[in-house]
């Protein structure tokens, strides 16, 4: 008696349509395309198309000196420049074998965790509105992570691109007020992760929408190249801050939160702990700091020209792994930049999480890996 | 360090294991500040990464990244690659000849192959043998040039668009006649010439690409076609130039329309002033400002309608010899204007008058201002 509905869904024949999602649309977080094949509801094949956002990020720096390439990284991941001009001084410092003092890396470690809250909150507005809080999270998000932009601000007097740190160390000291401000940011934040936590993770509709979408093995979110969040929401506890320490990350405490199911709400809550985690970091940092001292590496020439030589340096940006890999041949240009980006890797295994599911979860996976389309396409 | 002692000093333990795995492989140790590197042959390649991936002993699973490097001669890829279950890492590199560059394709071993070697086929032109769905990626199809190959230059580009500017104008200025009016469409111009000349380039490049030269020549090709072109135009613009003697009339309907717009401004503004000091309330206001322009109108009409035979030199003509001194002293009266307005302000603030008082006490001032213009 229960089953009479679902009947006549057989007696219905449907055939394959497609559909263009993009690449001005919502849901596409950006100039993105997808043409989605789909039988009914259901989507069995995706194509992504990417490509809008080209701008030649690895050709420009092949032909810019090695301080100028920094303000490229800002505009790969612009939502964490922080860790991306991270990434870019890491591998600049391995090549030349630069020790960056003390202090620098505190602040570093400070202002990268503050971005990657920062990014995940921007992230938490959007996708609500994805899900179909129209609004709400949104502005909780926004009201967040303004306050960690407004110290962004007062540290780099840029909102977007800071182009702060440099090879050997970072630009200028912070102002005087830095650990007050950082502090205050910290009560804040807090406070209002735990309001957009009150207002989403339980939440009925959340749930049912979220839940169980798109399961993802850890075998398949290895083979797929899946980095960061999206990797350990299946399980995988990986984190390059921990997997392979760079700077001074094996100096904290903290936890790598893990999923169980790699499914949409997975990757939700473990994004949702990696902002606690990060403000734990900080609080440490800021403990740990020394109070002054030098915030740049001695003896380094006008000119930086690293000697011979190659490096993939990663770090573990707020989407997954960032890489750059530099060769160098002794010029004051590199001879090849690339940039690996996380979210580039992350979304060449949305055709494999989508087929199968209906259109409208399409969207929320989508929104899930947390694209950004300047870093994807670069 | 010699490459062959390298090999036979102690090798990184994973380097010890691939070795143990493969003893047949022949490979070179590069060392690199976070990863060791190895270089293989081409033909060795999948053998090697088949069992990177699938002996117990390496077991790496996870390939983090995918480079193309353009060696001139030759192209390089560069795998690197991650073991969750050791936790170590490997960088492989592979070389191809720029005039073979064929590499076997990894993408059935790791999923995360597919879109870095599809880029890497656009961007470098390096075909991945096997791959599945080898389409552009990022670009769009039929680019018809590799980008990040050293033989697609950036800079050179950059320094032309510099001097494009320049040289435009230097031809712009040879091509006019002595004494001629300029009231040529400059900018449609430059712009017809840099296409032409962007067009020159690409043929050039063209026919350099399909005589088959290397990048050094085709750059001379180019330039050689450049200046060619450059000269040919030069020659043309020393010939008379026959057009553009139509203009000028053109030029005059503007001025003239100008001038009446500007007229009708000032129509409207003295009723308006009429208006206010008549105390009109906002609608009579407007309606009577309705009516002078539409009084004005008629005049005008009445005014094109009689003196139609005469020679067509009316306001505008006869304005423009004015405009460059009359507007000196317009901009003078304002200026004038605006320091009385200010101090009168302050003035009015210092007496501590509301808003509205204040506004009137400002009002007089400036009609005081006008009395004294119209009595000098």
């Amino acid at each position: 008696m229960a089953s009479t509905a679902p009947q006549h869904r057989h007696e219905l024949e449907t055939i394959d349509l497609h559909i263009n999602v993009g690449p001005q649309h919502p849901a596409t977080h950006g100039v993105f395309r997808m043409v989605l094949t789909v039988n009914g509801e259901l989507v069995e094949d995706c194509d992504p198309v990417i490509g809008y956002m080209h701008r030649g990020n690895e050709k420009l720096p092949e032909n810019c000196d090695y301080r100028q390439i920094i303000g490229y990284h800002d505009r790969t991941d612009y939502l964490a420049q922080f860790n991306t001009e991270w990434t870019y001084c890491l591998a600049v410092e391995k090549l030349m074998g630069l020790e960056v003092p003390e202090r620098a890396e505190y602040i570093r470690v400070i202002l990268g965790e503050l971005n990657r809250v920062a990014s995940h909150l921007m992230w938490a507005g959007a996708f609500g509105t994805d899900v179909g809080f129209f609004g709400t999270p949104f502005m909780y998000a926004f009201r967040e992570r303004e306050v960690i932009q407004d110290l962004f601000e007062a540290v780099t007097g840029e909102r977007m691109m800071y182009n702060y740190f440099r090879p050997g160390g970072v630009a200028w000291d912070v102002p005087d007020d830095f650990e007050e401000h950082c502090r205050y940011v910290i009560d804040h934040v807090r406070r209002g992760i735990d309001d957009l936590d009150a207002l989403m993770t339980d939440n009925e509709v959340f749930l049912a929408r979220c839940r169980g979408l798109s399961p993802v093995t850890p075998e398949q979110a290895i083979n797929w190249g899946l980095s960061g969040p999206m990797l350990r929401a299946c399980g995988v506890k990986h984190d390059l801050r921990r997997a392979e320490p760079y700077s001074i990350y094996d100096r904290f405490d903290f936890e790598i939160p893990v999923g169980t199911q790699g499914d949409v709400y997975d990757r939700y809550l473990v994004r949702m702990e990696e902002m606690r985690q990060s403000l734990r970091i900080v609080e440490q940092a800021l403990k740990q700091m020394p109070k002054n001292g030098p915030i740049m590496a001695e003896g380094l020439k006008r000119v930086l020209r690293p000697p011979s030589g190659e490096v993939y340096a990663r770090t573990e940006s707020p989407r997954g792994e960032y890489g750059v890999y530099i060769v160098s041949r002794g010029a004051d240009k590199p001879w090849r930049h690339k940039v690996r980006g996380a979210s580039f890797c992350n979304l060449s295994a949305l055709r494999e999480m989508v087929i199968g599911n209906y259109v409208a979860d399409a969207i929320i996976i989508l929104g899930s890996i947390d694209i950004v389309l300047c870093e994807v396409d670069r | 360090m010699s490459e062959g002692t390298a090999t036979d000093q102690a090798l990184p333990p994973v380097l010890e294991r691939l070795r143990e795995a493969l003893p047949d492989v022949p490979f070179e140790y590069v060392p690199t500040p976070l990863d060791p590197a190895v270089t293989v042959p081409r033909e060795h390649l999948l053998r090697l990464m088949t069992a990177l991936k699938e002996d117990e002993r390496l077991a790496f699973d996870y390939l983090r990244c995918l480079s193309g490097v353009d060696y001139l001669d030759e192209l390089e890829v560069v795998y690197h690659l991650r073991s969750f279950r050791h936790g170590h890492t490997i960088a492989v590199k592979v070389r191809a000849p720029a005039d073979d560059p064929r590499i076997p394709s990894v993408a059935h071993l790791w999923k995360a192959a597919d879109w870095h070697e599809r880029e890497t086929w656009e961007m470098f032109g390096i075909v991945f043998e096997g791959h599945p769905d080898l389409r552009p990626l990022l670009t769009e199809e039929g680019l018809g040039y590799y980008p990040l190959r050293k033989s697609h230059p950036l800079a050179e580009i950059e320094d032309w668009q510099e001097n494009l500017l320049e040289q435009v104008e230097r031809l712009a200025a040879a091509a006019a006649p002595p004494g001629a009016p300029e009231v040529v469409d400059e900018k449609a111009q430059k712009v017809a010439l840099a296409q032409k000349k962007a067009e020159v380039i690409k043929k050039a490049r063209e026919e350099a690409r399909a005589k088959g030269l290397p990048p050094e020549e085709e750059r001379k090709y180019v330039q050689e076609a450049i200046k060619r072109f450059e000269e040919e135009m030069a020659r043309e613009a020393a010939a008379p130039a026959a057009p553009a003697a139509a203009r000028p009339a053109a030029g005059d309907e503007r001025a003239q329309k100008v001038a009446l717009a500007q007229k009708k401004a000032e129509v409207i503004k003295k009723a308006r002033e009429e208006a206010r000091a008549k105390g009109l309330s906002g609608e009579d206001e407007r309606r009577y400002v309705q009516e002078a322009v539409k009084r004005f109108e008629e005049e005008m009409a009445g005014a094109a309608a009689a003196p139609a035979a005469q020679p067509q030199r009316p306001a505008g003509e006869a304005k423009a010899p004015l405009s460059a001194a009359d507007k000196a002293a317009r901009i003078a009266l304002a200026q004038k204007k605006a320091e009385v307005i200010k101090k009168a302000r302050e003035e009015a603030r210092a007496k501590g008058l509301s808003g509205e008082e204040e506004r009137k006490y400002v009002q007089e001032a400036l009609r005081r201002l006008e009395q004294e213009g119209e009595g000098g």
